[in-house]
């Protein structure tokens, strides 16, 4: 005690920040990606609002021409909804690679982890290469109308936090390799495992609003 | 942890790293010139490389290399020459992180305030710092278009011009003052009254911080593109906006980076709020301070997001010929205003609530009485909060809008009173029969409750779909909206700026100054908007350049006072600036006031406290015999409770 209050005289004095209490169960850095998801999500909102006013409220849709607008995508186009359902399924089994590899740490086996996340990577490319070269062949450009425009900005944006996602796991791949992480610490693989879940999710939801419905 | 070694007892910036390196390596303003250039050329051939393996021409586009290159990767790569990137990259590559050393906490000397800097109280006046010249240059330009709306007919500068001037006045003020400079007190304040040694997370918040100069100098340098600066309201709608010469996209990707700075910085708060409360720090212990800005990065995380997608939407409309809201294309143009204002309403009560905040620590400890109806001020934020987020459309009544959205809209508009009214009543309250001293602080925070009221009050007024469809557009809406962020949000930030000046720098300001510069704003704010009602309900439109010549001699009495109203800001600078350097050395608790902040040093220690506070009671126990708030290690027990 009387140390604390010399050093309160000296003020400036070096000495390190007193540890923080903890007034909450749930730890800092995990609170902070479920915040971050929280606003990511109403990112995505945003998008299914574009959505919504193109396809549900746009007094137009039907009016102008509605041979054109009646169908979703318009007549001559057609979304490739095969291709991105077999895209679903690699991006859904990721999800458990990285569970995979995350439970594999917390349980010391660190040849589990290495594979998990470089299995998650690879599947997540695979996603993101087909992702581009439907793009490329699905007939129709940004400035075909207003679908497209809903089409190429909610798979764009997904596609984008995919990017994230990989980049995030790359790091923490790098680190696994590195000898990094350990059954006690391991928010490295934590952190961005979440994100991917959540960008799982997110195309489930994209791909049965934009593809399905 | 291990223990920290020093080399000296000097500065520690040195600390850690073996050698110094060079000035264009280090950290620091040339090395972010350099990177900037860097990312600015990478972001060229970005642009240049795509287009030409595509095809498309021209395939050097200016458009969207300046999108690229130098609104999006020429600032990440600024960000990365001053270093805020520097201990993540290490991180990243699996390279051993310098072991903390702390050498970018804390400023010793000025010129600390220029580097990135993890401290919560160094970011806390860098916000401020930046954002009051941003304000500054705000207000020069709002004096620049009232000289020229001095008299009808035009004066000096052509409409585009006028036009350009009204929006970066609006786009500075709202993004770049009032809502960064309320992250700024609350950045200082909020760590040190819950009794936590930094934000949650201090190099993130260094990171947002400096986002923000990236977004003022990007609408700043809109004036400098071909065909001038982004003339289309801060609240640039499409699809005029797509239409816009260049300058328009420097709006769309300010507000990008702006956003993003307001997000990270909420995130910041709700985490350290959540997990970094003292010991005893219960929710209905904590000051509302920490309320308000709770409820306002609830606000921020949740609606900001929309505002980015609105101006992504705009951007892509614009280079990708995208057709979001452009109605050959089957766009639907009113999506733009649904998905503006969906952020945009909320942002209004982010520009409001740590305001609220701020006056009810000052209304408490100048009335030396407890708050009136503590927990029914916490509750009003969360009604304000819930009730924020149902009104947004109630700003499209005259847009073409569906026709049964606008009573739901006008009732829950109506509604938002009630909080709102909660919360001006219970600061009545609280003045009933305390002993009110009339400090510089407490002038403003009573000055901001009349003001406030007059601006709800017209608000109110608003709200109802005919005096709307009577007032749109006019100055009306003009005055109305000074009245809540002016007489409202900026009074509160002078308010909160005299009130923790002691805190922050150790020095008392003028008093006789502060409360000249109180006067001299308060006449000179109602002189130069209190007309507007009259002349916007008369008719006079809003955002034009010209008037009809019966509104002359009102008119000239609003651009004469707007003057007056920006000299007061000079008496303000002065004493700010003056005290700062050479003021009487101030008390650590001038106020006398219980929350955490003013039980340590001023200004605090470098890690706040020596060793974590333990919470015994409520913040607010004025004039309760025997009332603690906390009890600190080492410091005999405060006498102010028995006043």
């Amino acid at each position: 005690m009387t140390a604390h209050a010399e050093a309160a005289v000296h003020g400036h004095d070096h000495h390190g920040p007193p540890i923080a209490n903890k007034s909450s169960r749930i730890e800092a850095v995990v609170l902070g990606m479920f915040m971050f998801i929280g606003t990511e999500a109403m990112l995505f909102g945003s998008f299914f609002a574009a959505y919504f006013f193109v396809r549900v409220v746009n007094p137009d849709a039907s009016t102008i021409t509605p041979e054109k607008w009646a169908v979703w995508p318009p007549a001559p186009f057609e979304f490739p909804v095969f291709v991105a359902g077999i895209n679903t399924c690699i991006l859904v089994t990721s999800s458990f690679t990285m569970h995979w590899a995350l439970q594999s740490i917390k349980r010391n086996n660190r040849r589990g982890l290495q594979a998990g996340l470089v299995l998650t990577i690879l599947m997540g490319t695979a996603f993101l290469l087909t992702q581009f070269i439907e793009y490329a062949h699905v007939g129709f450009n940004t400035s075909d109308g207003a679908f497209a425009s809903v089409f190429f900005g909610l798979t764009g944006l997904h596609g984008a936090h995919v990017l994230v996602g990989l980049i995030l796991l790359t790091i923490a791949a790098l680190r696994a390799f590195r000898g990094h992480y350990s059954p006690e610490h391991h928010h490295g693989v934590e952190l961005p495992g979440i994100y991917w879940h959540f960008v799982d999710v997110m195309w489930i939801v994209v791909y049965v609003t934009v593809y399905l419905l | 942890m291990s223990v920290v070694e020093h080399t000296s007892h000097g500065p520690a910036h040195g600390a850690g790293a073996p050698h110094r390196r060079n000035i264009f390596m280090r950290p620091g303003f040339v090395r972010g010139a350099w990177c900037f250039a860097l990312f600015f050329v990478i972001g060229y051939y970005l642009v240049f490389g795509i287009r030409t393996l595509a095809g498309w021409d021209p395939h050097e586009d200016w458009n969207i290399i300046v999108l690229v290159g130098g609104l999006t990767l020429g600032p990440i790569g600024f960000l990365l020459g001053i270093g805020a990137f520097d201990y993540w990259l290490y991180w990243i590559s699996g390279r051993p992180t310098i072991p903390d050393d702390h050498a970018n906490h804390g400023a010793t000397k000025w010129q600390d305030y220029f580097k990135v800097n993890t401290d919560h109280k160094v970011i806390g006046v860098q916000y401020l710092a930046t954002t009051f010249v941003f304000f500054t240059l705000g207000g020069l330009m709002a004096m620049l278009f009232r000289a020229e709306l001095a008299q009808p007919g035009m004066q000096f500068m052509d409409t585009q011009t006028y036009n350009g001037l009204v929006s970066m006045h609006a786009a500075l003020m709202i993004f770049v003052f009032i809502i960064p400079a309320f992250a700024g007190l609350a950045n200082f304040a909020v760590p040190l009254m819950l009794g936590a040694p930094d934000m949650a997370f201090p190099r993130l918040n260094a990171l947002s911080f400096w986002f923000l100069p990236i977004a003022g100098t990007m609408f700043l340098c809109s004036f400098l593109a071909p065909g001038g600066a982004f003339a289309t309201g801060w609240t640039s709608y499409a699809p005029l906006a797509s239409e816009q010469p260049i300058g328009q996209v420097f709006f769309n990707m300010g507000v990008q980076w702006a956003g993003a700075s307001s997000i990270l910085t909420a995130l910041n708060f709700l985490v350290t709020i959540i997990t970094m409360r003292a010991p005893g720090m219960t929710f209905w212990r904590m000051p509302l301070l920490v309320w308000a800005n709770f409820t306002t990065s609830l606000l921020v995380v949740i609606a900001t997001p929309f505002i980015a997608g609105s101006q992504f939407f705009v951007m892509f409309d614009r280079v990708m010929h995208t057709s979001f809201f452009v109605p050959e294309g089957g766009g639907y143009v009113l999506g733009y205003q649904h998905i503006f204002w969906f952020y945009s309403h909320p942002a209004v009560y982010i520009m409001i609530l740590p305001g609220f905040g701020i006056i009810s620590e000052i209304i408490s400890v100048m009335s030396r009485k407890p708050i009136f109806g503590y927990r029914l001020m916490a509750m009003s934020l969360l009604g304000i909060l819930v009730l924020g987020f149902s009104v947004w459309a109630h700003h499209m009544f005259v847009a073409g809008m569906a026709d049964w959205l606008r009573v739901p809209m006008m009732i829950s508009t109506l509604l938002i009173a009630v909080p709102t009214g909660v919360k001006v009543f219970s600061w009545l309250a609280t003045l009933w029969e305390g002993r009110i001293h009339l400090n510089t602080p407490m002038l403003f925070a009573l000055g901001f409750i009349s003001m406030f009221l007059i601006g709800g009050l017209s608000g109110v007024y608003l709200a109802s779909v005919p005096i709307t469809i009577h007032a749109s557009d006019t100055y009306f809406i003009v005055a109305h909206i000074h009245y809540v962020l002016f007489g409202g949000s900026v009074l509160t930030i002078f308010a909160g700026i005299y009130y923790w000046f002691p805190k922050m720098t150790g020095r008392m300001y003028n008093e006789s100054l502060g409360k000249l510069h109180f006067w001299l704003t308060f006449v000179s704010f109602n002189l130069t908007f209190f007309p507007m009602h009259w002349v916007g309900l008369v008719g006079m439109p809003r955002r034009v350049a010209d008037y009809s010549d019966r509104f002359a001699d009102l008119n000239l009495i609003v651009s004469i006072s707007s003057f007056a109203l920006g000299a007061s800001v000079v008496v303000f600078f002065y004493n700010i600036i003056v005290s700062w350097a050479r003021g009487p050395i101030a008390e650590s608790n001038p106020w006398r006031a219980m929350t955490l902040e003013w039980q340590v040093t001023s200004p605090p220690p470098v890690f706040n406290f020596d060793e974590i506070p333990q919470v015994v009671g409520g913040p607010y126990e004025y004039g309760v015999p025997g009332a603690r708030h906390a009890i600190l290690a080492g410091t005999p027990a405060p006498s102010e409770a028995a006043v």
